[in-house]
């Protein structure tokens, strides 16, 4: 048994740790699945281990080592993958039925280029069906755990990616954000999720759910970590006509920056919003207080258009999900229904045996949504709220240079307790606005529940491109406050 | 059904008519989305990608030279051009479209509000019946020009998409689905940039349909767009027809044709249609709005049967693309590069070697004829473009029919047939040797002048030799002289055959009628 523990080592650490010879990249490798073999029995957070691939890129680094060249930057640093990616000689399921044994044929470019750092891909992640919840409840494979509680959700809909990451299995992982499927589990479980900007990562090889709201994303155990991924996988690429020809700062360069003169703006309008725990309004109250003392010049602003988001997010989302979930239709691939008499029948049995419930009512509502005689109410008026949303951020980033909200209405809950999929939407209040606006966000660990014991997450909003800039608030933040990410049920490990 | 049929239901009947015409971009090179390929053909599924089999989570890039191909085809057609354009996705269940959508175009095609100019003549104008303006009906005004007429046809839109895949239904009867026991899908031609025309219903007769079609096809050709083949598919056309009572403003009850093949196919089908639905109002039957399969073989339309519900393609914004915005100065440019479109060919033609119209019509319908005839003329000279014309369209012609090959394949060049041209006019050789060389040189590839030096098939022309010739047959036929003599003067063939084979073909013709003649009176 390995004696390194990755909870307690950054990724940078992990990289830089095995560039010096502490420890190879195959005892990086090593420590992962040991830690995924002591719990993840109990937190299911990986659907499929590559073990395989894992150490063939360990020995790549390894070898690089020893002939003495330059490590990449994420050379030998374990990684998890979001199932929703696809990574040849990889199933990709999205943790559908619909999907189980499907294999990639080509490589995600955000994969692709994670793995060109320098990472190694440990295993894939569960995460809600086609990423549709934010609990991981809705995986056809069953739920992940949360490593803080195991009778309460990670958050989702990259649950796996939060919880892996949070328990040590991985050093950092990769979620798709499309309302919060990133922040949301990052505040759920500790971790620090950083949605950038729309265009900023290539969507290419990502299974879509909302074209005009996914992001791929890093989850990591700190600010540098997150700011070290995302140079990584940023970028243009040619196979993605809405990646952004904008030039990838160095943003570990900048997260030194500090916040002195930054102007922050308190969203205080949406602070006040119904099912906002006293506790998480307090938590951001008091992050306002840090980055004054912090010597940034506080300011409150208003987000009056955020409350329509969540109802143009469930025109806008399930009308592009039921486009784009078109195609699994059982004619070349996933699951296919047995002895259709005829093709409408093979597509309506395939879909309706190879989908879990959440899926078909997202499919449901974005078909009706787009049905003649019903696209201007529903889905031209969606659009208009839309157009608000990113009117109130563009006065908003005029003003401020990050803007505050709580990641989430509350701690992470129990399992079944939001049997109600409207109250369960309701967790994505603060973070479905920046999907819908395009901007970059972040959340970071903001403290612990007192009552609860879970960890709490503050949302800091960018402007377009502006990842830099949040990177800079978050890394100060986090030093400020410093959260100690470890789990107990990882402290009870090391005993 | 005869075409008297036809004519007698247009008596009382005024048909209406909108085509709908698919071609695809087979000058792109590669596909609308993806870098695969476009071709006819090939083994099932072998030009494919994960983004034109529409795998989860590939993505759409467009092609900029597709989008190019199709603003010069609006240009080219007298279309507006969208400052501000994008795609939407169409969205239908159907195995041979990938993703279960098509990337299409809704409300803001590329291409708008266009008109071409179509010309009838021959027995087609027949078909118009308000030529003598005695019958009013809404729609374009014919204007009656040298043997037809000529009326402007509207062009609503012309968008771009991509083409589906192919289904072959096994087990039935003709590949149809009828009766089949399963299909196969080939997704080769999934993803093919592909232009939708969707022309106004402006066309009144099966035969300005056709003039329509073809008109296109030479735009397209002369553009360069696309090869235009229909037994390919690379040009779809389908039409809708209604027809109403003579004057009356409301439109009928339309149907859709489908599968027609050729030009031929086209007219043949819009014929029919009308037809069938003048029998179902006569009879006091109602036309049913439906989609029709001509059967070029039994010479119908037939309903499709299946249960036409009303589709409800939930069209929405593609978000996987950007709007596309043009500059104005970008569609200038392309608008500088148009070359002489066929029209325009064609009067230039008519204006500069006054060839009848027809002739200069077919000569430039397509860029590579155009550019084969304008590079002989240049050899021959104005005076001599109608001989160019008619060797083109004759021998030429024929050639290139019999080989199936395109003119520009053809191993006599315009400098060959210039040459050729150049000995006849100067006497060197006579018309019927030259109909020889031109079929030996389209054989050899060998040089006009030089199959003529070789072959020793020199006319002859001088008077001396032809005079010994003349002489030597009027000694060898005594009663034919007499007889020619005596005023049958109709035996000056028979002498022009015995002189012509005495010099062995090579004396010319004109001279020795004239010689003759002279000996013989
Ligand atoms: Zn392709």
């Amino acid at each position: 048994m390995t004696a390194l523990d990755l909870s307690a080592l950054s990724a940078r650490q992990v990289r830089d740790g095995i560039a010096r010879g502490d420890f190879s990249a195959r005892e990086a490798a090593d420590a992962a699945y040991a830690r995924i073999d002591a719990l993840d029995g109990e937190v299911h957070a990986f659907l499929q281990l590559m073990p395989e691939l894992a150490y063939a890129a360990a020995d790549r680094v390894d070898a690089a080592r020893a002939a003495g060249d330059e490590l990449p930057p994420l050379a030998g640093v374990p990684a998890g993958i979001k199932d929703n990616m696809n990574l040849l000689g990889t199933r990709t399921t999205c943790s559908s039925r619909m999907l189980e044994n499907y294999e990639s044929v080509y490589d995600c470019t955000a994969v692709r280029r994670m793995l060109d750092a320098g990472a190694l891909p440990i295993g894939k992640l569960n995460m809600d069906e086609f990423a549709f919840g934010s609990s991981t409840e809705n995986s056809a494979f069953g739920p992940t755990r949360n490593p803080w509680d195991l009778e309460r959700v990670p958050g989702g809909s990259s649950g796996g990616s939060a919880a892996a990451v949070a328990a040590g299995m991985v050093s950092v992982s990769l979620g798709s954000d499309t309302g919060g499927s990133i922040r949301q589990p990052a505040a759920l479980t500790g971790t620090v999720g950083m949605k950038p900007t729309y265009g900023r990562v290539s969507r290419y090889g990502v299974i879509a759910f909302g074209s005009s709201l996914d992001q791929i994303g890093p989850f990591t155990k700190n600010v540098d970590d997150s700011a070290l991924l995302l140079e990584a996988i940023a970028g243009e690429d040619p196979r993605d006509a809405t990646s952004a020809t904008e030039a990838v700062e160095a943003y570990t360069a900048a997260v030194e920056g500090g916040v002195r003169g930054l102007r922050v703006g308190l969203a205080t309008d949406i602070l006040e919003v119904e099912g906002c725990a006293a506790e998480v309004k307090q938590s951001v109250l008091d992050a306002a207080e840090v980055f004054a003392s912090l010597g940034a010049e506080v300011g409150e602003v208003a987000l009056p258009s955020a409350r329509h988001g969540l109802s143009a997010y469930y025109i806008i989302g399930p009308a592009e999900a039921s486009s784009n979930l078109a195609r699994f239709d059982g004619i070349r691939y996933g699951h296919r229904a047995d002895d259709a008499e005829d093709v409408l029948d093979l597509y309506m049995r395939s879909r309706a045996e190879g989908f879990g419930p959440e899926t078909i009512r997202r499919i449901m509502l974005g078909t009706y949504a787009l049905s003649a005689g019903y696209y201007d109410a529903y889905y031209g008026q969606a659009q208009k709220a839309r157009t608000r949303i990113i009117e109130d951020f563009r006065s908003a980033f005029e003003r401020f240079d990050v803007v505050l909200t709580p990641t989430t209405p509350e701690p992470a809950f129990r399992f079944g307790e939001k049997s109600d999929p409207f109250t369960m939407y309701l967790n994505d209040f603060y973070t479905i606005p920046v999907n819908l606006a395009g901007n970059c966000a972040m959340s970071v660990p903001s403290g612990l529940c007192s009552s609860t014991g879970m960890p709490m997450g503050l949302q800091i909003i960018g402007d377009y491109f502006a990842e830099t800039t949040v990177f800079r608030a978050a890394a100060a933040y986090e030093a400020a406050l410093g959260f100690d990410t470890t789990p107990p049920l990882v402290r009870a490990l090391a005993r | 059904m005869g075409k008297d049929r036809l004519l007698d239901v247009l008596e009382r009947y005024e048909a209406v008519i909108g085509l709908e015409i698919h071609t695809e971009i087979t000058a792109a090179n590669t596909k609308m989305f993806c870098g695969c390929p476009v071709a006819f053909g090939g083994e099932p599924n072998t030009r494919v990608c994960p983004v034109c089999l529409g795998m989860p989570g590939a993505l759409p890039v467009p092609n900029e030279a597709a989008i190019e191909w199709t603003v010069l085809a609006g240009l080219a057609t007298d279309c507006d051009i969208a400052l501000w354009s994008q795609f939407h996705r169409k969205q239908y269940f159907y195995p041979d479209m990938p993703k279960d959508y098509q990337i299409s175009q809704y409300d803001l095609p590329f291409c708008s509000n266009g008109m071409v100019d179509v010309e009838v003549d021959g027995p087609g104008v027949a078909e118009r019946l308000d030529l003598d303006g005695d019958v009013v009906a809404d729609g374009p005004v014919p204007v009656v020009e040298d043997g037809g007429y000529r009326v402007p046809i509207g062009i609503t839109r012309i968008h771009l998409e991509e083409d589906t895949g192919k289904m072959v239904h096994v087990g039935g009867s003709e590949g149809r689905i009828a009766g089949a026991t399963h299909s196969l899908v080939d997704f080769n031609r999934a993803g093919t940039p592909l232009m939708e025309l969707v022309s106004e219903p402006d066309i009144r007769t099966p035969e300005e349909a056709r003039r329509f079609a073809q008109k296109l096809r030479s735009i397209w050709l002369v553009l360069g767009v696309s090869d235009c083949s229909m037994e390919e598919g690379s040009m779809r056309v389908d039409g809708n027809v209604s027809i109403r009572a003579r004057g009356q403003v409301e439109f009928g009850t339309k149907t859709e044709i489908k599968n027609m093949n050729s030009f031929k196919a086209l007219h043949d089908a819009l014929a029919y249609e009308i037809v069938r639905q003048a029998d179902l109002l006569d009879a006091g039957e109602a036309v049913v709005q439906e989609t029709r399969h001509w059967d070029a073989t039994a010479r119908r339309t037939s309903g499709l049967r299946s249960k036409e519900e009303a589709h409800d393609y939930r069209y929405f914004p593609e978000p996987d693309m950007v709007p596309f915005s043009f500059e104005p100065e970008w569609i200038a440019s392309l608008a500088a590069q148009l070359p002489e479109l066929p029209d325009a060919r064609r009067d230039r033609y008519i204006a500069e070697y006054a060839l009848p119209k027809a002739d200069a019509a077919m000569l430039a319908a397509d860029s590579e004829t155009g550019r084969y005839f304008d590079a002989t003329v240049e050899i021959t000279g104005a005076d001599r473009a109608k001989q160019a014309a008619n060797w083109m369209l004759g021998d030429l012609a024929a050639l290139l029919n019999a080989e199936g090959i395109a003119i520009g394949d053809a191993r006599v060049t315009p400098a060959m047939l210039a040459e050729l041209i150049g000995l006849v006019e100067d006497g060197t050789i006579s018309g019927k040797q030259a109909k020889q060389v031109f079929a030996e040189a389209a054989e050899t590839g060998d040089a006009p002048g030089a199959i003529v030096e070789a072959r020793g098939m020199k006319q002859v022309s001088d008077t001396g030799a032809i005079e010994a010739a003349v002489a030597a047959v009027l000694e060898a036929n005594p009663a034919e002289v007499e007889s020619y003599r005596a005023g049958k003067t109709s035996v000056i063939g028979f002498f022009v055959g015995q002189v012509m084979r005495e010099m062995r073909g090579q004396g010319n013709p004109a001279v020795v009628n004239e010689v003759l003649r002279r000996m013989l009176g």
